[in-house]
Formats: C-alpha cells, sequence, structure tokens
C-alpha cells in the first residue's frame, strides 16, 4: 500500500512553495533545486495541481508559481486527491459483484480505513503542514549551528 | 494509494477458513481455493506467511489440513494484513532508508504520512476476523 511518487514529491514541493512563495511567485527551479526533484517532473506536477486550482502560474520575467488560495483554505486531501485521483485502499473492481465475504471485509475493514485516512488528510491543511516543516527547519539550523 | 491483492485475498482466506474449520475438524487448501475462486498455488503462498505468522496452523497426512491457530476473535485484521503485506506503510522511508534527495529531519511531509500510517494500523488493529464473520452472518 504505497502513496504514488507524484502524491509523495508534489506535496512536498507545494509545503515547499507556500513556505517560500509570500507576495511574490516562486520559479519551479528554486524549489527543485531545495526539495532535489528533477525541474521537468516538477513542471508535469504543477500543471496537474494548477488545473486543480491548488496553485496558480504568473507569466514573465519574475514569474513562477503561488497558491491558488490560502494555505489554511488548501487541505492535504485535495491535494492528493488532485495528484493520485480518488483515495481507496481497496478499489472494487468494476464488473465483479462482490460475494457475502468480501462485502463484509468491505465494509468491516476497506470503508473504515477509508474513512479514517480522509478524516486525517481533511482536517489537515497546508498551512499546518508549512507550520511543522518551519519548525524542522528550525530544529536542524539550531542542531548546526550548536 | 492501495492495498495489495494479496492482502484482499489474505483476509478473505483466513475468513474462509475460519467459517469452515475447527480443531477438531481441519480444511484443505483445495476447499478454500474452490470456494474462493483462487489457484491452490498462489493460496499457498499466502497461507505460508500467515503460518509463519502463526495466524494459522497445519497437519500434515491424509486428515491433515488447516485450522486457524487461535480463536479468530482474538486475530486482528492488522495482524493478517501484515502477514501478507509487511508494514502497511504508506510510503516506504517511514521503514527503511530510502534515496529521496533530502533528510528526514527536514521532510515536510513525513509527519502526514506518519500520521496516515498510523491511522490505518489503528483501523486495522480494531477489527478481528470473529468481526468479520458476524457481519457475514448479519447479512
Amino acid at each position: 500500500m504505497k502513496i504514488s511518487t507524484k502524491g509523495r514529491y508534489g506535496l512536498r514541493a507545494l509545503v515547499d512553495l507556500a513556505a517560500n512563495a509570500q507576495d511574490s511567485p516562486l520559479a519551479l527551479a528554486e524549489i527543485a533545486g531545495r526539495q532535489k526533484i528533477s525541474l521537468n517532473y516538477l513542471e508535469q506536477v504543477f500543471g496537474t495541481l494548477r488545473k486543480a486550482g491548488i496553485v496558480r502560474s504568473v507569466k514573465g520575467p519574475s514569474g513562477g508559481y503561488m497558491l491558488g488560495r490560502d494555505a489554511a483554505q488548501i487541505t492535504v486531501e485535495e491535494v492528493l486527491r488532485a495528484l493520485e485521483g480518488e483515495f481507496s485502499i481497496a478499489p472494487q473492481e468494476p464488473g465483479q459483484e462482490p460475494d457475502l465475504v468480501q462485502r463484509a471485509i468491505q465494509r468491516l475493514v476497506w470503508d473504515r480505513i477509508d474513512e479514517k485516512v480522509n478524516e486525517i488528510l481533511t482536517s489537515k491543511s497546508l498551512a499546518a503542514l508549512v507550520t511543522e516543516y518551519q519548525g524542522l527547519k528550525q530544529a536542524s539550523d539550531n542542531m548546526y549551528y550548536l | 494509494m492501495r492495498i495489495s491483492t494479496k492482502g484482499i485475498y489474505a483476509l478473505e482466506i483466513i475468513t474462509d477458513l475460519a467459517m469452515h474449520s475447527g480443531e477438531e475438524s481441519l480444511e484443505s487448501l483445495k476447499n478454500i481455493a474452490g470456494r474462493r475462486g483462487l489457484s491452490e498455488k498462489y493460496l499457498e503462498r499466502i497461507v505460508k506467511g500467515m503460518k509463519e505468522s502463526k495466524l494459522v496452523t497445519s497437519v500434515r497426512g491424509a486428515k491433515g489440513g488447516y485450522c486457524l491457530a487461535r480463536d479468530a476473535s482474538k486475530i486482528t485484521v492488522k495482524e493478517v494484513l501484515m502477514a501478507a503485506e509487511g508494514e502497511l506503510a504508506p510510503v516506504a522511508c517511514l521503514t527503511k532508508e530510502t534515496d529521496c534527495g533530502i533528510d528526514c529531519e527536514s521532510c515536510p511531509t513525513r509527519g502526514v504520512w506518519g500520521e496516515i500510517w498510523e491511522g490505518i494500523l489503528m483501523t486495522a488493529d480494531s477489527v478481528s476476523v470473529q468481526d468479520i464473520i458476524d457481519e457475514v452472518r448479519r447479512s
């Protein structure tokens, strides 16, 4: 059971953008450098995020990307849904009628896990991740200077 | 994010085994495979993992077969899925070192992946094989 590469790198890059683009757009090359993600790949990922309205692009010499709205208004759930598609730990195979055992497992296990994961991701905003990230950065900077 | 077919089948197989066996009445893999529509070879591989994790036991010989190693109410979904799938972590870097380019200490997303993992484990730990059997019989 794994989150896809697109989901992992995309969310990481988005937290970087939210933490570092305050009032002016951020060039993807900058995020790529800090997060060690290839620029080519980031361009793809940000294309997807832009279509979902999570980021917007600003054209021009000092152009780049900005969040589509306030980080507090963007949940991790919608970011992952944009990057990964619908979230389900055991998606039902189309065209196959589940039997009694499969239906019981669906209700008791898969539906409950999906609900729990959704609850966690919906209650978490991008702003919360930025706060965590800044705390981590500060802690590791302090370590460095000690 | 999805679980592998191995995990899905493991839960179906142990539920089927639990419903068709007891300490005095062992069940053959052939019968389980027939009911679940799976190949016996594939079933063997999945059951091997559950045997190693001490969720099922087997007796060899003409009257041999399989049954649960303990009461179905004492076997959790978490144990079954871990026997089939390993750690159930949503990203590999939670359980082993991976080369993603940055240090875990400064990773902006490690926290949220950890929370998902915990949520999955907690939920899977709260359901027993007996709960599934009860749900089957209710329907």
